[in-house]
């Protein structure tokens, strides 16, 4: 009989590489690829495609972070290139993802100070990278322009391109060869919709992230693990608009009452929980790169991550 | 896939005698086709007709209860391989194991565990299923004391599970009027595991190395008489429970394989990894999960995850537009308006009880969408507030003529107080700063 998963579909998800080592003109140890699926996740032993990777996520601006998070990295959240090397060492996550989170601060102009911290966190670590600029319109160009300079060569994943701005992002991606992440809420029509724009500025598909939106889990995850699979699903069918990798952060989970109002010894166990309970799930529905806040999610990830996929760690090299 | 209209109204007898209660034969081919009508209502179908319509008609994962009374467990009745295309109906039932090595003592402390403790969330109470009984001793007497250990304390349902029919008799001896899973029959002891299941009307599990096998199996057990099948996919490789549970769902749901139209159980012990086991149980077609202990923070995280899974996706969790009370609001009591999205209006009313300010909520229908959605979408709309105020007569409830709105609502401040005349008041954004603003801006 052989009793085996239906698999009839005809699109492919494209590749997309983060992170330049020296042979290509970068200093990352590595470069990652990730996408390149031609089955529903983890599907087909071993599965098609890269394995999905774990990016830890962090910020210029401590202020701005959750306490679960920061009260894990003690004083180091004071020096950004300090902190992204212990976490590099402690935790060992497959990407960085940094948040120029200083760049929402009223007012923001000390462009300057963006460039010398993306420069120091480059020297920080050689894993490939994720960088999130600003998310004003009056300040994007300048900004985008000088993470991209900073980063010229690493090809980095630079974000966050959504349909109310996203020329300034592209623009810097494809003059340093960097790749752009592409966000809208929860919506596939509007995902699909957010792609085009961006191919009609001239950037090519193998250099787009689709960011669908992810709510926390309990806040709004549901709908998000939908919309991926139907992302996923409708690329297996052929659509090629949005046969890209998909990038997913549940940026509220460390937020969120049940973690806020834990008694004090579960507190970090349930942050953590919080964070995989949606995580997993979510490489379970299509996306490529899963992101967390808390140090202690990113192991137990990817054990997990790994179990699943049981085939060659593919993806990271 | 279901018969299409066309191909059902080929086995009709096309008489249009009108006694299924419909006008032509083929009208009610369309009603069969859409699962509106039973094959029945004909009375002259062949045996054929009635086999094939039988098999088409029927949910492609069988239906199946574990437990009786209260807290009695329904799985299985799945109708699709994604829930965007429909929903998801019953949700997994989650098992906590106890075994025969254990004290009576030890093991009671977890059975009144899964019996008492409850999540409340959006207005609804989560909670684990029930208790999964293991034979690891080997003895029938010992599994009996375990088995009794559970019943003395509570009604929960149960899995049994005992690879060794006599160990399992002598679980059934106790608990077999209750209908408890039994777990598992394989190829060497079926007929003895089915005849168990017969004699107690319970549900059986079976379990086998390859899929094939499964289904070779489960036709066994049906030619013993045994329907209520449930197909266990642990594995030591989460790759493998991934891979069997997906194509079990293929295979169900395209009917290609009906051996295989039977809810999964999965023992998320097995793996070694018992979060990431649950995590891919629950989104991934498993309908009894047997689990270990869990520690508080996994298991409110799981039933969240159940929770979010489990909701129909084209019907956000809504709750009846009106007024509603905290505490015994006097005429100057606040008045905050808030949208009709379950998971809003409980988390508000969560912060608006712990601040003890009594108070009004007046809820307007946004068709369930949250504050910030709503807003964003254009559904929350000055018109929606004015109509609210008078429908709910707000003006003989309180004396006066200032109405709260959530602070994602800002931008709509002035045209809900030229709409309604009310004097608006933006209050903050989280909630959870409800108690401080009504202190210093209400009181004060
Ligand atoms: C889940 C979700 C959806 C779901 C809908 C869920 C639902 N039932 O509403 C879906 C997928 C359908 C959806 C759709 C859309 N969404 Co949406 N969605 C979300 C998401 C992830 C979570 C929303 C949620 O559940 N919040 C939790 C509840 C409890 O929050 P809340 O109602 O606001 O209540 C809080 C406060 O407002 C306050 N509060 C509540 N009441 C009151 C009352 C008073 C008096 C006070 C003082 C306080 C207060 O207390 C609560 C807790 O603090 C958010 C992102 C986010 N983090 O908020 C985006 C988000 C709200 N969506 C957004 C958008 C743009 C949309 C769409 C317009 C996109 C589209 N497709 O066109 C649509 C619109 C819907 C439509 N039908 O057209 C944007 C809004 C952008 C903006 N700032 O305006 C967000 C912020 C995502 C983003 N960053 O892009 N969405
Ligand atoms: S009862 Fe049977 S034969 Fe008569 S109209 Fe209905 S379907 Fe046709």
């Amino acid at each position: 009989m052989g009793v085996s998963t239906l698999s009839e579909w005809t699109g492919r998800i494209g590749e997309l590489v983060i992170g330049a080592t020296a042979k290509d003109g970068g200093t990352r140890s590595h470069s990652v690829t990730i996408g390149g699926e031609e089955d529903l996740p983890y599907i087909g032993i071993p599965p098609s495609g890269h394995r999905p990777l774990v990016a830890y996520e962090l910020s210029d601006d401590p202020e701005l972070w959750p306490a679960a998070a920061t009260r894990f990295i003690g004083d180091r959240v004071h020096d950004t290139a300090e902190w992204v090397a212990h976490a590099d060492r402690e935790y060992q996550p497959d990407l960085i993802r940094l948040y120029l989170s200083s760049t929402r601060e009223r007012n923001f102009s000390d462009i300057s100070r963006i460039g010398e911290t993306v420069e120091s966190v480059l020297q920080a670590t050689e894993l490939p990278l994720i960088i999130e600029g600003s998310n004003d319109p009056a300040i994007d160009s300048a900004v985008f322009q000088k993470i991209g300079e900073a980063a010229e060569g690493e090809r980095i994943l630079l974000g966050t391109a959504e349909a109310g701005h996203y020329r300034s992002v592209a623009a810097a991606a494809m003059a340093y060869g960097h790749s752009v992440i592409a966000q809208s809420p929860i919506d596939i029509n509007l995902a699909k919709q957010l792609n085009i724009l961006l191919r009609e500025t001239g950037l090519s598909p193998d250099r787009i992230a689709i960011d669908p939106y992810t709510g926390a889990l309990g806040y709004g995850f549901e709908y998000s693990y939908s919309v991926m699979e139907r992302i996923r699903y409708s690329a297996l069918k052929g659509d090629s608009d949005l046969a890209m990798p998909m990038i997913s952060s549940a940026i509220d989970s460390l937020v969120v009452k049940e973690v806020r109002e834990a008694d004090e010894g579960d507190a970090c166990p349930t942050a953590v929980a919080w964070e995989i309970y949606a995580m997993l799930p979510a490489t379970i529905a299509g996306a490529s790169i899963v992101c967390v806040r808390h140090p202690l999610s990113i192991e137990p990830l990817k054990t997990a991550i790994a179990a699943l996929w049981n085939g060659e760690p593919k993806g990271g090299m | 896939m279901a018969l299409k209209p066309l191909e059902i109204y080929k086995l009709l007898p096309k008489k249009n005698c009108k006694e299924c209660g419909d006008p032509t034969c083929l009208t009610f081919a369309m009603k069969l086709a859409g699962g509106k009508a039973k094959p029945e209502a004909c009375p002259y179908l062949d045996e054929n007709a009635k086999t094939i319509l039988g098999a088409s008609t029927r949910p492609p994962v069988r239906k199946i209860r574990i437990g009786v009374g209260e807290r009695a467990v329904t799985i299985g009745e799945e109708l699709v391989q994604f829930r965007h295309e429909k929903s998801f109906f019953h949700e997994p039932g989650i098992f906590m194991a106890v075994t025969d090595l254990m004290t009576p003592g030890a093991i009671q402390e977890r059975v009144i565990f899964v019996r008492d403790e409850i999540l409340t969330r959006v207005g609804t109470d989560l909670r684990l299923n029930g208790i999964a009984v293991r034979s690891v001793n080997g003895s029938p007497t010992a599994f009996t004391k375990a088995v009794e250990a559970v019943e003395a304390v509570a009604d929960l349902p149960e899995v049994l599970m005992a690879g060794d029919p006599a160990v399992m008799e002598a679980g059934l001896s106790v608990c077999g009027n209750y209908r408890p899973l039994l777990h598992a029959a394989t190829s060497s002891q079926y007929w003895e595991m089915c005849r168990l299941a017969k004699k107690y009307a319970c549900p059986l599990a079976i379990r086998a190395d390859s899929l094939d096998a499964l289904a070779e199996l489960s036709g066994l057990c049906s030619a013993e008489g045994i329907e209520n099948l449930v197909l266990d996919l642990s594995s030591l490789s989460l790759s493998e429970q991934l891979n069997r549970s997906t194509a079990v769902r293929q295979h169900a749901v395209s009917r290609k394989t009906p051996a295989l139209g039977h809810p999964v159980c999965i023992d998320t012990a097995v793996s070694g990894l018992p979060d990431a086991a649950l995590i891919a149980g629950v989104t991934k077609f498993g309908s009894v999960l047997i689990c270990d202990d869990l520690s508080s923070a996994s298991r409110k995280a799981l039933l969240v995850l159940r929770q979010n899974i489990y909701t129909d996706p084209q019907k956000p969790i809504q709750i009846t537009p009106g007024l509603y009370r905290v505490g015994s609001p006097g005429k100057d009591a606040p008045v905050l308006l808030t949208v009709n999205f379950s998971l809003t209006f409980f988390t508000l009313q969560g912060y608006l009880e712990a601040s003890r300010v009594p108070c009004f909520m007046l809820i307007v229908d946004t068709e369930g969408l949250s504050v910030l959605t709503a807003v964003a979408s254009g559904k929350l709309q000055e018109t929606l507030v004015r109509d609210a105020i008078a429908k709910y007569n707000l003006s003989a409830e309180v004396a006066h003529k200032r109405l709260i709105i959530p602070g994602y609502a800002a931008p709509l401040s002035g045209r809900i107080e030229d709409a309604t005349g009310w004097k608006v008041l933006v209050g903050p954004r989280d909630a959870a700063d409800i108690s401080e603003f009504l202190e210093k801006e209400w009181k004060g």
